[in-house]
């Protein structure tokens, strides 16, 4: 067939133009991952009617001749990535540079539509070769007599959307002339070089600066990006798409509305994604992305190209705005925007330095493109679609005005890293839902009546997950305890230090007591504070008080009298009932009951009367309050009695169970541990006062006292399960957790120690009568994820609510609210605080109330709530509730003391602890422990920090806040000094002890005793995990505490570190530290060991990562890379797991050296800083290229020389093998596989190092030259001129080559380059 | 259906409706971008222009030049 040759425009200049600005950035993107086909963008045109297909192939012949963009390829040249003229190939099919067009005919096919889908998937799998081009691809399927399908692909670094309907509309108009028989009119398109030119004149112009500044002002205080998936992840090959329609009806409606508030439809959309996004993300502050044409007065117009811009859009969703005043917002918003929409996205994000810390300019983009086009081809209607809008970072809602009015089509895309498809589903069913509210709602009313849950989502996070009405008898606290009394007397009730009180016993004794309380005034309503420390008489006490009719007000012995006090005097109860008279409140005013010689004989052994109903007060617990002063926390009789029955319904005691007691009486899980037991013939076991905290007492007091049931916080059960006697508590038949996130391996952690036990895990706040939700955990360890709390208790009903108060669907974060029976009555004597916590529930009952929980959650699919922290400064450390800001007011109040901040920090992984940073003192005068001592004098013992740090000034953040992730972390205690590992396990040793104890890996001497480094039983647990995992070794906890020292664990382990971790292309030499990591490219023989003498010279906080050849290990899809840009790309991957983002160090000896050069351009052209190249002894590839391709024989040299040694007489590879293994080297370790592969890559990287084209590193270098006489006397710095932008700074280093990394000249570059590295962290 | 001359006054009109200003602060000699133009305004307003006074300039020849004075010739403003 011949050629069809179509009158072509003018063809570009031989030496090509630049890229634009806005090409740059999808060409590094593909140069980041050539392999990857996310550039790709491409359409289908669905054309109803005749199409003679070689006219048809004729008309896209001529409009690509006529489009520049889409003859050229984009090639790398020694000015960078240029764009060079390509001819278009003829079509003869055999031809490898042929036309890109493919015509099928489908009609015999089942289903010829989805063959002709099937067909376009694949083809948009392909990724293009950007430097062979063509960068197009059209295909034409006929799928019925009179329907044919024209699919286009092109990559996104030539075209974008608005050049797509640009080639749509002359491919149209071309076509209908030819089939008329007529010539097609002149080509209307403007010229690439304009585009070039238009880009470069922008850069240099005033109008670029003007831009730059206004966004740099704009985004200041870089704020954050939320977006939908709540974390970001890498771009993904792929995305996934979830397409639905809007009918006319709709979008007629939103039209008419975005008139009536003078916006447009797309402004109008724009604004309800931020609302969705807003609620969806629970925050008010949230920054879309807005793809523009960029064309606008610009002769970009008639130019088909890549143009097209992303700018971001900051908005406020406040619930009391309207959504009238929110599109304004986003008309002026863009209207802003508009005016430097030349500026580009990317130039944004490197300005903000976002690029260097990973983090997005925006959230989700949403792209209106109004150009759907109705085109018609010689008569023939058409209807495009698209099918790839370009790569998905996060997530695009892509928007089109469809041109047949029937209304618009909506777009789900999203980066599947972050999205699975069904969850874009629910999204756009949910967005669609809130669109149809919108448009029926007054645009003038309050956002806060719009939720984002469907109508059916709303039923079920509201009525379905809360069916829990369950009808109980009105009963009180103790009066199911005295009835079971009277079933059982002689029933062990109590047992405690080896007595034991049977039922009968215990009822009685507390009926005396009761009878003495009730004449002293302890009746319904009335407060009783009880100061006993555990022991059979606070048991006693606490049921005498009940019986009376009376409210218990637990004073913990271990708090400060201080806080005791303050706690009598706030809550004014009718007695204090103490152990011992020193125990009562001093100065309180309040009368004392002491028991220590009390003579109550006297007294009834009955149950005394009282009338005492479900609403009267059962106990006052006092909790940290955030202005200062604890709270108490009135809960009624009806609302604790609900929790038990619901409790004992849920797991059923039964007079063989014994429930351990070892919580204190301040904290409300006591209060199950003091009655569930006695209310249905159990018996409670008590732990010794102090016992629980001691791992080894609570395992031996479970298993000799046979308990079967217990209590802990989860840090708590971590260090108990960490307790070699753990595992033999076997007569547990269930242990339930509160209080703190209990993290899912600690439940994995209990299935592996207790099979058999059930775990369980419970929510609640003291507001709502101890727990609200329970959650069985499967403690099996292939179930992973968050722990949930759980379902709702009896008649007990849980609200995720947003900023509005409106329900959160499943998965959407907002805050916790309760209702129902268990609600407390109120703050004591806090009637202000009692309503602001306490109010109306809008999903209740009229008169209802909802407690506002502070906590925030989300319910899962299945109807349980998962915890994901706090929305205020309450935390909760090791259980306990702390209200941070109750400790900065007792510090504030020390004198000096000007400004106070306390935080929890987790300086250490898995290690929290308080920190409280000061302003005023003078560091040297301040005396922490004396600050500290007096704050533990108001303060119980865990609500003093253990940190204190005098600051000059608190660090504020940009609009003026304390910024609290700017407080430093506390100076460490000195750690220790030893010995140094010997080999990879010792060495992996000291390094997970570093980690684990947060220290320098260099400060872990082979010697140093794990405690004696301020290991905790907390953290000892984490070690044995992270050794099993790292080293695969079977390592009980026990044997930590028998071997406490690396080099003592290192001789219990018999499993030694595989070799397949050192092999690896990315090389962990030192993962810890906090500088920027120094990453260190193999030499030839592609392993990067040779640097581990950099580890103990350089500063012990500097990481070091070695990249190292693919191939060393036989993996089935390693193959020896074709080029040095290949080899260097995937390097550039690697080093991103570890740092996604600039400024980066980097250093190669050798062949090393080019390929960090390599890497350092290619960070470099992707946007990213490279603050540190240094090469050692490393020449550009024009050096070597006149030099003979090293043999086999030269490959076994080097890889003698990597072992250290000169090669003499050795000839084969089995030579140079034997003479490793005789010699001990740590090479002879490896297989003979891998030596084999090492000379494989020797000679490889030699190919491409006379191959390898250099481009412009824009930078210094810092060079070290083996300056010893050598053969290759040619070889010099120089060398490098063309390739550096900035100065080369040499240091001659008096050794031959192969000697620059050992000692000592390895001690004289390190000096120089620990100097730099110092320079560049300051 | 009877079309109109399109006058400078009614495209000020027009323009300022569609960006919901004044019509006193619509200028015809600066870019319109500036103020807030963009593509679907822009063809909202060729769309109405077509339909009541019969223009016949294209999205591209307005977008090119956004600003009043260069369009009223495309737009068949005579004087």
């Amino acid at each position: 067939m011949t050629a069809l040759l179509e009158p072509a425009t003018e063809a570009l200049p031989v030496a090509g133009l630049p890229l634009t600005a806005a090409q740059s950035g999808m060409w590094f993107a593909q140069a980041l991952d050539p392999q990857s086909p996310a550039q790709n963008t491409a359409e289908c045109i669905e054309i109803h009617g005749p199409v003679e297909p070689r006219l048809f192939a004729r008309a896209l012949r001529r409009v690509a001749g006529e489009a520049d963009a889409l003859r050229v390829r984009l090639a790398e040249t020694a000015e960078g990535p240029r764009q060079l003229p390509l001819a278009l190939g003829s079509d003869d099919p055999a031809d490898p540079a042929r036309f890109p067009f493919e015509e099928y005919d489908l009609r015999g096919a089942a289903d010829p539509d989805a063959t002709a889908r099937a067909r376009m998937r694949e083809d948009l799998a392909r990724p293009f070769d950007l430097a062979a081009g063509p960068l197009f691809q059209h295909a034409l399927f006929r799928v019925a007599d009179e329907r044919r399908l024209w699919f286009q692909r092109v990559h996104h670094a030539v075209m974008d959307g608005f050049g797509y309907s640009l080639l749509a509309r002359r491919t149209a108009e071309v076509y209908t002339a030819l089939a008329a028989g007529d010539e097609p009119g002149p080509s209307p398109f403007g010229r690439l070089t304009d585009l070039v030119a238009e880009d470069a004149a922008y850069r240099s112009s005033q109008a670029y600066e003007t831009d730059r500044a206004h966004w740099n002002a704009a985004f200041a205080d870089r704020p954050e990006a939320v977006n939908l998936a709540g974390r970001t992840a890498l771009p993904s090959r792929t995305f996934h798409r979830r397409t639905a329609h809007i009918g006319a009806e709709l979008s007629d409606r939103l039209k008419e509305l975005a008139a009536g508030v003078r916006a447009t439809w797309p402004e109008v959309l724009i604004a309800a994604q931020a609302l969705y996004l807003s609620r969806a993300t629970h925050t008010e502050e949230v920054v879309l992305g807005l793809p523009m044409m960029g064309r606008m007065g610009s002769a970009a117009l008639r130019i088909p190209g890549m143009v097209m811009n992303v700018l971001p859009l900051r908005l406020t969703v406040a619930p009391h705005a309207t959504f009238a005043e929110l599109t304004r917002q986003v008309v002026l918003g863009i209207r802003a925007a508009r005016k430097h929409q030349r500026y580009r996205y990317e130039e944004i994000r490197r300005d903000l330095g976002l690029l260097g810390e990973g983090r997005a300019l925006v959230g989700p983009l949403v792209n209106v493109m109004p150009f759907d086009y109705g085109l018609t081809f010689a008569g023939a209607p058409s209807t495009a679609h698209n099918l790839s809008a370009g790569p998905v970072d996060d997530l695009t809602v892509n928007i089109y005005d469809r041109a047949d009015g029937s209304g618009l089509r909506i777009d789900h895309d999203g980066n599947p890293a972050l999205y699975k498809e069904h969850e874009l589903g629910v999204h756009q069913r949910r967005f669609l839902a809130l669109l149809a509210r919108i448009a029926a709602a007054d645009p003038h009313e309050p956002l806060a009546r719009h939720g984002i849950c469907t109508g059916a989502e709303r039923a079920l996070v509201l009525d379905e997950f809360n069916a829990t009405a369950r009808d109980v008898p009105p009963t009180t606290l103790i009066g199911p305890i005295e009835a079971q009394a009277a079933r059982t007397p002689d029933a062990p009730a109590l047992v405690f230090d080896g007595s034991t009180l049977t039922y009968g016993e215990l009822n009685a004794r507390a009926n005396r007591l009761a009878w003495h309380l009730a004449e002293l005034g302890v009746r319904p309503g009335a407060l009783a504070a009880v100061a006993v420390p555990r022991s059979l008489d606070l048991v006693v006490a606490l049921l005498a008080v009940a019986k009376a009719g009376g409210a218990y007000l637990p004073l913990d012995p271990d708090y400060p009298a201080e806080r005791l006090a303050h706690m009598v005097e706030d809550a004014r109860p009718a007695v204090v009932i103490a152990d011992t008279a020193a125990r009562v409140p001093a100065g309180v005013g309040v009368p004392a009951v002491v028991l220590q010689g009390l003579d109550v004989s006297g007294e009834l052994p009955v149950n005394p009367p009282r009338a005492l109903t479900p609403q009267h007060p059962a106990y006052v617990i006092y909790t940290s309050g955030s202005t200062g002063r604890p709270k108490g926390v009135v809960v009624p009789h009806g609302a604790i009695d609900n929790r038990l029955r619901w409790m004992q319904a849920e797991y059923p005691l039964g007079p063989g169970d014994r429930v351990l007691q070892k919580t204190p009486s301040g904290f409300d899980v006591s209060v199950w541990e003091f009655f569930w037991a006695l209310r249905v013939g159990a018996t409670i076991v008590m732990a010794a006062p102090g016992g629980h905290k001691d791992p080894a007492y609570l395992a031996r007091t479970i298993r000799e006292q046979a308990v079967t049931t217990c209590h802990f916080v989860p840090s708590m059960l971590q260090v108990f399960l960490a307790e070699p006697g753990a595992a033999d508590c076997t007569g547990l038949r269930r242990v339930f957790c509160s209080g703190e996130a209990l993290p899912r391996e600690t439940v994995q952690e209990f299935g592996r120690t207790l099979p058999e036990v059930e775990l369980h895990n419970l929510y609640g706040p003291t507001e709502a009568a101890v727990d609200v939700t329970y959650h069985p955990c499967d403690t099996r360890p292939a179930v992973a994820g968050p722990v949930p709390i759980g379902k709702p208790v009896w008649n007990t009903r849980l609200y995720v609510l947003d900023a509005a108060l409106q329900p959160c669907p499943p998965g959407v974060p907002g805050e916790l609210h309760l209702a129902g029976v268990q609600l407390a009555t109120a703050y004591l004597g806090r009637p202000a605080l009692t309503a602001s916590r306490f109010v109306a529930d809008p999903y209740g009952p009229a008169g209802s109330r909802m407690y506002r929980t502070g906590d925030l959650a989300r319910w899962t699919e299945h109807g349980e709530i998962e915890y994901l922290g706090r929305t205020d400064h309450q935390v909760k450390l090791r259980g306990l509730r702390i209200e941070l800001g109750e400790i900065e007011t007792e510090l504030a109040a020390r004198e000096g003391i000007t400004g106070a901040c306390v935080l929890v920090r987790e300086d250490r992984p898995g290690d929290q602890r308080l920190v409280g940073y000061v302003t005023g003192p003078h560091a040297e005068a301040f005396d922490a422990d004396a600050v500290r001592d007096r704050l533990a004098q108001t303060l119980p013992d865990y609500m003093v920090p253990g940190a204190l740090v005098v600051l000059d000034d608190f660090p504020l953040s940009p609009n003026g806040k304390l910024d609290r992730k700017a407080l430093p972390a506390p100076a460490q205690a000195a750690t220790g000094t030893g010995r140094a590992p010997r080999d990879p396990r010792e060495e992996t040793l000291t390094r997970l002890f570093a980690e684990v104890l947060g220290q320098d890996r260099l400060s872990v001497g082979m010697d140093d005793g794990f405690f004696d480094l301020g290991g905790t039983s907390l953290l000892a647990a984490r070690l044995v995990r992270r050794i099993r995992d790292t080293l695969g070794a079977d390592l009980a906890i026990g044997a930590l505490f028998q071997a406490q020292t690396p080099a003592a664990l290192a001789a219990q382990l018999d499993a030694g570190l595989g070799n397949d971790a050192v092999l690896r292309t990315l090389l962990p030499l030192r993962t810890a530290g906090s500088r920027t990591p120094l990453f260190v490219f193999h030499p030839a023989g592609g392993l990067s060991w040779c640097y581990s003498g950099l580890l103990a010279r350089l500063d012990p906080d500097q990481p070091v990562y070695g990249l190292q050849a693919r191939g060393l290990l036989a993996e089935a899809d390693a193959h020896l890379p074709a080029s040095m840009a290949e080899m260097a790309a995937d390097y550039v991957r690697e080093l991103r797991t570890v740092q996604p983002h600039g400024p980066y160090r980097l250093l190669g000896w050798s062949v090393g050296g080019v390929v960090a050069h390599t890497v350092a351009v290619l960070l470099q052209e992707a946007g990213e800083e490279v603050e540190l190249l240094s090469l050692l002894d490393a020449y550009p590839s024009d050096q070597w290229q006149d030099q003979a391709v090293p043999a086999e024989a030269d490959a076994l040299t080097a890889l003698l020389r990597m072992a250290g040694y000169e090669r003499t007489d050795e000839l084969t590879r089995d030579d140079v093998l034997a003479t490793l293994h005789r010699e001990g080297s740590a090479l002879a370790g490896l297989s003979d596989t891998t030596l084999t592969a090492v000379v494989d890559i020797v000679v490889n990287n030699a190919h491409l190092m006379r191959a390898h084209r250099h481009r412009r590193f824009d930078g210094d270098v810092l060079f070290f030259t083996a300056a010893a006489p050598r053969p290759e006397h040619w070889l010099t710095p120089d060398s490098w001129r063309p390739y550096i932008g900035g100065t080369l700074t040499e240091h001659a280093i008096d050794c031959l080559h192969p000697h620059l990394t050992q000692a000592p000249h390895l001690d004289e570059i390190v000096d120089v380059l620990s100097r730099r590295l110092k320079e560049l962290d300051r | 259906m009877a079309t109109s001359t399109l006058t400078v006054e009614q495209i000020r009109a027009d323009v300022a409706d569609a960006l919901g200003e004044d019509i006193a602060d619509i200028p015809v000699d600066e870019n319109l971008v500036d103020y807030g133009l963009d593509s679907v305004r822009i063809m909202a307003l060729l769309e109405r222009w077509r339909r009541d006074h019969g223009a016949d300039a294209t999205f591209v020849d307005l977008a090119e030049q956004p600003a009043i004075e260069a369009w009223a010739p495309l737009l068949g403003v005579t004087a």
